[in-house]
């Protein structure tokens, strides 16, 4: 195996993820496109570490950004739950009364 | 053992904010009716703690805890930046003068408050790619939660949704970026960056950069509100609390030109006595020039039609990002000197426009400029201060607006003819953004209508703030000579290893 | 063809075809169930790759922790007796086009850069060295993702309490 497969499947995870970020419109299915990029780039940093020079400076990096992602997830769900209190709908095009 | 004491001492102004933060959360758990007298003053205290700790390491230059942060003048200025930010809007803004505030928990305000200006404070020091996501990230989540601070309301519940959204696609594009960026140079330190660019690369290479500048720059255009990663702006400026609106339209952005800037000039450029050299010959004026032009314009432009003054004043934020562009463009020790004076004059007149729609909201409850007319009449010292922090934001002389202007307008024109069509669209700009500020001034002013309402009746705090901030617009221009001292002296950037 | 790679490309199947049912799938159910497979086929590469300490994390907080709010998340904002759980799907065709446009973009890039060079390290633990980076040079970030985490979980709580008076 070398560096490039796993880029390969990185550069695709990311692209999927880019996919669902421009494709849904519910707000949860959203979240889980940009969970797929950031494993796409989590999957790039280890890779990195792996076959670069060696160095473990990527796999730390990985490890906070899946505290990142955890702390953004918390957060951005209990965004959506209370837009849904609010409004029964998770669908980001009826979140419209900002415009202008 | 050594090391990490040394590290603590330069480390003391984020202490002072962390120690600060933890006692808010921990009084705010209490149930006694001087809690929220304590957690103001305890928030008071920490930010000016930590600014006299920023002011004791004058001409400190060095690394900290093991190259994860850097510690020298230019990240001191933005740190008193920052913190003198966000000492601003805890005492100018309070629970009392604001109608959105009122009635919402105070202790999360300030722990919020408290815990952005950490982060900010981390971001203008950061000095590796984990660090600098992981404070990139930080400012990004408590702004979030910022935004939607109002609970129950729509509009800020619908704006935090959007920032979210867009904040977290934004920065994962960045992250992609700076993996590439670790792949490309194997290390995840900027200087160690620095060096590997340096050495020269491969043409292959110098394409993956490009591509790694523009996701990187996702990111960054995210934090700064540039175009084309501006979309959130307006919505999010309207739908937060206006407090918070003038606290994110300076604090973030001022942090996201401060890791903008190191990670240019640290990460891929060798600071020099004049043009700065960038390694890996990367065209990046032409990327950067681009990117000023279209956020002066677009911001400009899109402000013109605007009633609501709070999207008006976030059309106008996004322009002047643009104005503070043209000082990293310059890629000059000018640039850079014009970038923090720009700033600077930015955050009183910024703010202080704020306060005067805050308080205006606080009596009629409106931010539709509409409603404007026969303000003049009704409370004059809002009006004049409010004309003061309008001729600023336009840029006349002697307001501290037209020296920020000055001094990037300066930097850009020296460095030769091909920067002058940028000079000449930031003109033209000034012109457009001359026209909408004063419409709002004549509104005031000249405008007939709303006789029948009763004058003004402001409490003399918020007297005292509003015109605290009209002399900080109208004064400076006295003892320039010291700020320029300031400014030139702050512009060392710590780059060595 | 040896054992490595047989595995790897059945962990790079399950995780590529998982994330595409995650975007592609009408039901938001699907979408959810497939992010597992998703995760735990990245957490294989990652112990492909040696890195068996990021696998565990990768388990532990993106199935165990990430994944479960992403579900409650679905359910909580649909009715119970809501049983399609339909998402909708905009601007389909624009969105496929960009995408791959980006995929080869990638692709292209991974073949053509010198990636910074190294013989490469043989797999090995990583948890001890990893843990002792914690404590040294990693300490201020280790110590303010601690304080990323209070002030989410402050902020999570704050904005979905209730008003406790209108």
């Amino acid at each position: 195996m070398t560096l490039q497969h796993y880029l390969l499947v990185s550069a695709a995870l990311f692209a999927l993820g880019v996919l669902g970020l421009l494709t849904r419109r519910n707000a949860v299915n959203v979240l889980m496109g940009i969970e797929l990029i950031l494993n796409s780039a989590n999957l790039n940093l280890v890779a990195f570490s792996r076959y670069g020079t060696g160095n473990l400076e990527g796999q730390l990096f990985a490890v906070f950004v899946v505290v990142i992602a955890a702390a953004e997830v918390a957060v951005a769900l209990a965004i959506v739950l209370t837009l849904y209190r609010l409004r029964r709908t998770p669908n980001l095009d009826e979140a419209d009364i900002l415009k202008g | 053992m050594n090391e990490i004491q040394q590290s603590l001492q330069r480390f003391l102004p984020e202490l002072a904010l962390t120690g600060a933060l933890l006692l808010v959360v921990l009084v705010d758990c209490a149930q006694a009716a001087w809690k929220n007298a304590a957690m103001r003053v305890l928030t008071l205290a920490g930010l000016a703690g930590s600014l006299a700790f920023c002011l004791g390491l004058r001409g400190v230059s060095g690394e900290i805890w093991s190259g994860m942060m850097v510690v020298d003048p230019l990240g001191l200025f933005f740190k008193v930046l920052l913190i003198g930010a966000s000492l601003l809007v805890a005492l100018v803004f309070t629970f009392r003068n604001s109608r959105e505030l009122h009635g919402q928990g105070q202790g999360e305000f300030y722990a919020l408050l408290l815990a952005v200006t950490l982060s900010n404070l981390l971001m203008a020091g950061a000095n590796d790619l984990a660090m600098l996501y992981l404070a990139l990230e930080m400012v990004s989540i408590t702004s979030y939660v910022m935004v939607a601070y109002m609970k129950g309301d729509r509009m800020s519940n619908e704006a935090s949704l959007k920032y979210i959204l867009f904040g977290a696609a934004s920065t994962g594009a960045m992250l992609y970026g700076l993996s590439l960026l670790y792949g490309i140079t194997g290390t995840t330190s900027l200087p160690g960056i620095r060096e590997f660019l340096g050495a020269g690369m491969t043409d292959a290479t110098r394409t993956t950069m490009y591509l790694v500048a523009m996701l990187v720059f996702a990111g960054f255009g995210f934090k700064t509100a540039a175009v084309p990663f501006h979309f959130w702006c307006p919505d999010v400026y309207q739908g937060a609390p206006t407090p918070v609106t003038a606290f994110l339209s300076v604090a973030p952005k001022a942090a996201g030109f401060a890791i903008l800037t190191r990670f240019f000039f640290s990460g891929l450029a060798t600071p020099g006595a004049d043009a700065w050299d960038l390694t890996g010959s990367i065209d990046w004026p032409w990327v950067l020039m681009l990117v000023s032009a279209l956020t002066m314009t677009v911001g400009n432009v899109a402000a013109l039609t605007q009633t609501n003054l709070k999207r008006l004043l976030a059309y106008s934020s996004i322009a002047h990002a643009g104005y503070v562009m043209l000082g990293v463009v310059a890629l000059s020790a000018n640039g850079a000197r014009g970038m923090i004076v720009y700033l600077l004059a930015y955050l009183v007149m910024n703010l202080g426009a704020f306060l005067v729609v805050t308080l205006i909201h606080h009596q009629d409850g409106t931010f539709d400029l509409r409603d404007y007319p026969g303000l003049y009449r009704r409370a004059p010292l809002l009006t004049v201060s409010m004309a003061i922090f309008l001729l600023s934001l336009m840029g006349i002389p002697p307001m501290v607006g037209f020296m920020g202007k000055l001094y990037v307008f300066a930097a850009v024109i020296e460095r030769g003819p091909s920067y002058w069509w940028l000079a000449t669209v930031g003109a033209l700009n000034a012109a457009i953004a001359a026209y909408y500020y004063a419409r709002i001034l004549k509104t005031m002013i000249i405008d007939a209508g709303n006789e029948e309402k009763p004058a003004f009746r402001l409490a003399t705090a918020d007297q005292a703030w509003v015109a605290v901030l009209a002399i900080a617009n109208l004064l400076p221009i006295f003892f320039w000579a010291r700020i320029e001292d300031w400014a030139r002296a702050s512009l060392t950037l710590y780059a060595g290893r | 063809m040896n054992a490595e790679a047989a595995v790897f490309y059945v962990l790079a199947a399950i995780t590529v075809g998982s994330a595409a049912v995650v975007v592609l799938a009408r039901s938001l159910i699907y979408s959810a169930f497939a992010l597992l497979f998703t995760f735990v086929g990245v957490a294989g590469l990652y112990l492909l790759l040696g890195a068996d300490f990021l696998a565990a994390t990768q388990l532990l907080i993106y199935v165990g922790g990430i994944l479960v709010l992403l579900l409650f998340g679905v359910m909580l904002t649909h009715k119970l007796y809501d049983l399609d759980l339909r998402s909708e799907v905009t601007q389909f065709l624009p969105g496929v086009i960009v995408s791959i446009g980006l995929f080869a973009v990638l692709a292209l890039t991974a073949w053509r850069t010198d990636w910074a060079g190294g013989d490469g390290r043989a797999p090995a633990a990583t948890t001890r060295e990893i843990g002792q980076l914690f404590m040294g040079r990693y300490l201020l970030p280790f110590e303010a993702a601690s304080i990323l985490l209070l002030v989410a979980l402050m902020g999570a709580a704050m904005i979905v309490r209730r008003k406790r008076s209108a």
